[in-house]
């Protein structure tokens, strides 16, 4: 027997990890979309027909926000539900990861956070491979700047860096709280209107705008927008949207393993 | 003779599931009323020690809630023992009862790779030796046909085929050896025959099946309530567990 050196068993250990996490995103995905790949794009029009409402009867209320151009809010709407879209449909989903692997869990040695991992990391692809090119060519159209579609990478970290912590802290408190669903899910709706999606961020009265400001999706919808609208790049909002992405991360990371002893009883 | 699995002083206690609320509104309203209560838990497993030598076939009987699948569990490193060491050397490969961790809406092929890697296996190594696997589980023309298309007889089939062919140091046998049909049932043992012969696998069986026991495994272990009562000889196992319990 060959003696293991510490750095080897943890490559090794990562490894297994990542191949753990490719096989449940490649399963989840089968199962979506039942080996027709262009299901994928079905994602896309929701946010199409739900900017499309918006536009409709908000676009006039706000106008003057947008330069007095529909599109520009229509642009805005949209980038907005795309962002918020993909954070309730990763975090929802990865809720109930871990329970409903817990047959598995009893059965097999595996690290129990490969589960909500991995489902992000599905609906992350389904995002880069339906919306994330409309929203390149979108900015290309808008800025005329070739080099621009590449920032929107950053945001994108930003946002899977928030999901994935998210996704670890609720998948493992639902392990206790099985009533959990219910709770998340009119949690997703308060945040759908506390997040400035379909209204400008200029109209919240300031003394509310605190409070607000602590949600990282806002931040990270105002990135994606100054790259699609207006071809800026702003560095200092990046690196407060991926220090939101980090410390969300961290937080839902330590959460899951202190807790992570007590859930094979629980499951 | 290496020591293939050593448990020293293993106890382990865990949470009752009745005594918990699975519950947040409930969790929340009686911290609000002061009357929530610190989660109740019990001892599964008393200072549990044992060794088991590479290429040996041990069995594991015992009542109902005797703790044996528990103690696999601790094995398998599933669960981690309150207090007390696990050892295990070389890779542990569990015998599924089927259904568990398999997806019905795959296909048979996919389901077969997907459940290698869960056993510690290479994605590419699955995808090479899926054939073999099919060829053995007698299911080669049903490679792409959705799992949940298969019967139950050959689930089983499938599930024993992966566990025997990732070739693992210890096999873990708990339940499911009635599998399949007179032939198949033949087969596999014939295998596992050959595992222990040639390859020297560890084979821990868990069985309320105590003939199966004494005609395969040279020593037994009766457990319990959680604790080791007799650590020998298999014939001398189960005279004594029929001893007390008849």
């Amino acid at each position: 027997m060959v003696a293991e050196t510490p750095l080897n068993s943890l490559l090794r250990g990562g490894s297994r990890y990542l191949e753990l996490v490719h096989i449940l995103a490649e399963r989840a995905l089968t199962a979506r979309y039942r080996g027709s790949i262009l299901g994928v794009y079905w994602s896309v029009l929701s946010p199409v027909m739900m900017s499309a409402i918006y536009t409709g009867i908000f676009g006039r209320a706000f106008l003057s926000y947008y330069d007095n151009s529909y599109l520009r809010y229509a642009l805005a709407v949209f980038t907005g539900i795309v962002v918020f879209n993909f954070f309730s449909g990763a975090t929802s989903q990865a809720l109930t990861a871990v329970v409903h692997n817990g047959g598995l869990l009893n059965k097999v040695k595996l690290p129990m956070s490969v589960f909500p991992v991995a489902i992000v990391v599905a609906n992350c692809f389904q995002l880069v491979v339906g919306t994330l090119p409309l929203l390149a060519v979108l900015t290309l159209w808008q800025t005329g700047n070739p080099l621009l579609p590449l920032a929107l990478l950053l945001p994108l970290l930003a946002v899977v860096a928030v999901c994935l912590g998210m996704g670890l802290l609720v998948s493992g408190l639902y392990v206790f709280f099985r009533d959990l669903p219910y709770f998340y899910e009119i949690m997703v709706a308060v945040l759908s209107i506390a997040t400035p999606l379909f209204y400008p961020p200029e109209i919240i009265p300031e003394r509310f705008g605190v409070v607000l400001s602590l949600n990282p999706l806002g931040v990270i919808i105002q990135v994606v927008r100054d790259i699609v609208l207006r071809g800026i790049v702003a560095w200092d909002q990046i690196a407060v949207a991926l220090t939101a992405g980090g410390l969300t991360l961290l937080l839902g990371v330590v959460v899951f393993q202190t807790w992570r002893s007590h859930y094979m009883d629980m499951l | 003779m290496t020591e293939a699995i050593r448990l020293d002083r293993v106890s382990l206690w865990r949470r009752t599931q009745e005594e918990f609320s699975y519950d947040l509104k409930r969790t929340v309203l009686n911290i609000f009323e002061g009357k929530y209560r610190q989660p109740i838990r019990k001892q599964i497993l008393h200072e549990v020690s044992l060794t088991v030598i590479q290429g040996e076939r041990l069995g594991l009987i015992g009542a109902n809630g005797a703790g044996k699948s528990t103690l696999l569990k601790v094995i398998c490193g599933i669960l981690a023992p309150t207090s007390g060491t696990v050892r295990v050397r070389g890779a542990i490969a569990p015998l599924i009862e089927l259904g568990v961790g398999f997806d019905p809406e795959n296909s048979v092929l996919n389901n077969i790779i997907y459940y290698g890697v869960f056993l510690g296996f290479r994605r590419r190594e699955m995808q090479r030796r899926a054939g073999e696997i099919l060829e053995f589980a007698e299911l080669r023309d049903y490679a792409l046909v959705p799992l949940k298309g298969l019967s139950s007889g050959m689930k089983a089939r499938l599930g024993f085929a992966i566990a025997t062919q990732v070739e693992p140091e210890i096999l873990i046998l708990d339940e499911v050896m009635a599998v399949g049909d007179e032939n198949f049932r033949r087969k596999s043992q014939k295998r596992l025959e050959q595992f222990w012969q040639h390859r020297h696998t560890t084979i821990l069986t868990v069985s309320h099946n105590l003939d199966s026991i004494r005609d395969t495994c040279q020593r037994a272990i009766w457990l319990d309530r959680g604790k080791i009562r007799f650590i020998g000889d298999s014939r001398e196992a189960i005279a004594q567990y029929l001893a007390e319990t008849g």
